[in-house]
Order: structure tokens, then sequence, then C-alpha cells
């Protein structure tokens, strides 16, 4: 009795099968993974928008010239919500240092929370190239939906560039042919290499400010400006 | 061999390989936030985090599927019960460390809101999942696998 149940496992179960099995299973999972480490190196030959330094980790820079100003650099996903937050409460003030030239700015547009985070960062990139990154960053925050909702279509995103004053044919071409994709994959690299694990995440001069107190305090953040 | 013990295989088989199959699939939706929950743990030198972060939903995939049929059971089981030791010693330090991260378990990852993390759940799955793990790789035989059985009920395959 103690057997039965093992005595009636089928003759046809044999090692032939099994192993044929196990190396489709292996065989298979390989093939998967053969593309994704492909598709994870940095493509040195894809396209660049405009303002775009590989230096800086595929940022895209503002006042890129100057020297002994603070340099700002702001890892975000355009689809995270503490993102829209962060610009709500401090994207006027680094608005303003761009535009007095008090800082070097480089925002770096990660794609983390899926396909929709990689539409709005090449239509950003496409926006660049218009010089209205900061009217359309503002737009993409503005109108930001909930997370891979399916709103955020290259259809919507190019019609939301009229809220940033674009209207040109070349940037819907650009955000619907996806121009910059391999850009905005290598972005997502370059973040990976910085060590970046949220969004936002600020680095002024190199060093992350205090998650804690930093981020959203209008007054503490700009001390940190500040201080450098 | 207990006549029961077979199907008690059987539940763990399909338990640990239907939960490393899903873990493993939806880490392999968004492979940055696979590296980011990685790196989040502050343990390994980043490039090593970031190739672990790609690595380690296919081997959860490959694990889980051959769980869930039942082949090659034994190897399946110590890779697993590996991962299990690996993630509890994980959490346990950045729990220890103060760190509050997402544990990255299935999807999602990296940093959250200081005292957010709650750590105490992860670590009893993870530690009832690393059971399963010893137990299949005591006992392998089990119901509707492909591994074949000896008449005494041994495992002939590893």
């Amino acid at each position: 009795m103690e057997n039965r149940s093992m005595a009636n496992q089928k003759p046809g179960k044999d090692n032939f099968t099994r192993n044929i099995v196990i190396a489709v299973v292996v065989g298979v999972v390989l093939i998967m993974l053969v593309p994704t480490l492909l598709s994870k190196q940095t493509n040195t030959s894809a396209k660049v928008p405009a303002s775009v330094s590989a230096d800086r980790g595929y940022g895209i820079v503002f006042n890129e010239e100057l020297t002994g100003v603070p340099v700002i650099e702001i890892y975000e996903d355009f689809q995270c919500p503490v993102c829209a937050q962060f610009e709500k409460l401090q994207g006027d003030y680094i608005e303003s240092l761009i535009t007095a030239k008090k800082a070097t700015v480089v925002y770096h547009t990660l794609s983390f929370l899926g396909p929709e985070s990689v539409n709005a960062a090449n239509a950003a990139a496409c926006s660049a190239d218009e010089g209205k990154f900061l009217g359309y960053h503002r737009a993409l925050y503005a109108n930001q939906p909930a997370e891979n909702t399916g709103v955020w279509s290259n259809d919507v995103l190019g019609i939301l560039g009229q809220a940033a004053g674009i209207t040109s044919k070349s940037f819907t071409s650009c955000v619907n042919n996806m121009n910059y994709q391999g850009w905005v994959s290598n972005a997502a690299a370059a973040g990976a290499k910085a060590n970046v694990n949220s969004t936002p995440t600020v680095f002024i001069n190199g060093k992350e400010i205090n998650r804690q107190t930093e981020y959203f305090s209008a007054d503490k953040f700009k001390a940190a400006v500040e201080r450098g | 061999m207990k006549r029961y013990l077979p199907w008690v295989g059987l539940i763990c088989r399909l338990g640990l390989g239907g939960v490393l199959l899903a873990a493993g699939l939806l880490k392999y939706q968004h492979l940055d936030k696979s590296q980011m929950a990685v790196r989040a743990y502050e343990m390994l030198p980043i490039s090593v985090a970031n190739f672990l972060g790609i690595i380690l939903p296919f081997v959860e995939i490959a694990v889980g599927v051959l769980l869930i049929i039942g082949a090659a059971v034994r190897i399946s089981a110590f890779v697993s019960g590996a991962l299990m030791i690996a993630f509890i010693i994980g959490i346990s330090q950045a729990w220890a460390r103060g760190l509050s991260i997402d544990c990255g378990c299935f999807g999602g990852g990296g940093q959250v809101e200081p005292g957010t993390a709650n750590y105490l759940p992860e670590l009893l799955r993870d530690g009832g999942l690393a059971l399963m793990a010893i137990y299949l790789f005591r006992y392998p035989q089990s119901k509707f696998g492909l591994d074949r059985q000896r008449k005494d009920g041994e495992q002939i395959n590893g």
C-alpha cells in the first residue's frame, strides 16, 4: 500500500520528456533575457534632443555655460504624482533661477513608471527641440493623469504642446514617431548608474538634498540651493 | 513514504512556483523599477545591483515554471530556497539599518516615505516560502510532476 501512489506513475514520464521540457523552459527564458540585456546598453548613436549633454547623464541642461553657480540636477518621471507636487511647489523658483542665470539646471526624465512615462519623456525631448521644454514640462505636470491609464497617448501629448505654445508640425511628428525613444532609455540607464531610487530626486552640486526636510519646503529648498 | 506526502509536495510546488512566476512576471514588466528595487537595499555595488535587477525576474520565471510543471524539482527548490534566504537577509538588513524601502518583491521598489515601510509581513511570507522550498528539497516527489519517481518513492533525478 505504501508504494501504490508512486507506482502508478505513467511509464511515459521518462527522462527524455523531462529533459526536453527543462531545456525548453531554460532556453525560452534565456532567449528573452538576451534582447533585454542588449536594450539596456547605452546606445551612443541614439538621436539626442537639443540642449542634452551625454556627459551629464543625458539630461536636458539649462545654463550649461555658467560657472560658479549651483548645479541642480532633477530626476523625475512625468507620471509620478510626488514629482507633480514638487513641480507645483518649487517649479516657479527653479525656472526663475534659470531665467536669472543663477543656476545650472539639469532635468533627467526617467521613465520607470511605465510606457506612458516613455511617451511623455519622448514628447518632452521633442519640446526641447522647439525651445519650449520648460513650458511643456509645466503643461505635463498640470495635466498629469493617473498612472498608465492610457490617457497619455502620443496624440494627446502632441495636442498638449499647444498648452506650451508649440504649434509646429515637426513637434507632433517627433512625438508620434517616438524620435527620442533611444535617448529615453539612455537617460534611464544613466539614472540607474547615478543610484536614483525614487522620484523626484534632487542633487545640488552632486549631493542629494535632505529627503525629510528640503524637498517640500520652499524656504529650506531655497536655502539648500543657496548653500550650494 | 506516507501517502499524503506527494500531495503536500504538489501544494508546495504550486504555491512556491506560482508566487515566483507571478513575482518574476510583474518585475519583468518594469525592469527599471526592478533595478531600482535592488539598488535601494544598499547592499551591492551599483553596477552589480543593476545587473541583478535585470537577471532576477528571469530566474524567478524559469524556476517558477519548472516548479509548477514539476521538472527538476530538487534543483528548482534549491534555487528558490537560496533566493528566499537572500531576500530575508536583504529585508532584515534594510529593517535593521532603518532604510525606508519597498521590498520590490512583486514589482515596485525603491525608497518610500519614511515610516511607511512594513517589513514584518514580508519576512513572514518569505520565511513561509523558504520552508516550502526546504520541504521540496528534502521530499521532491509529488503528484502530477514530470520528474520520474522510483517505485520506492525516492527521487531519481535531482
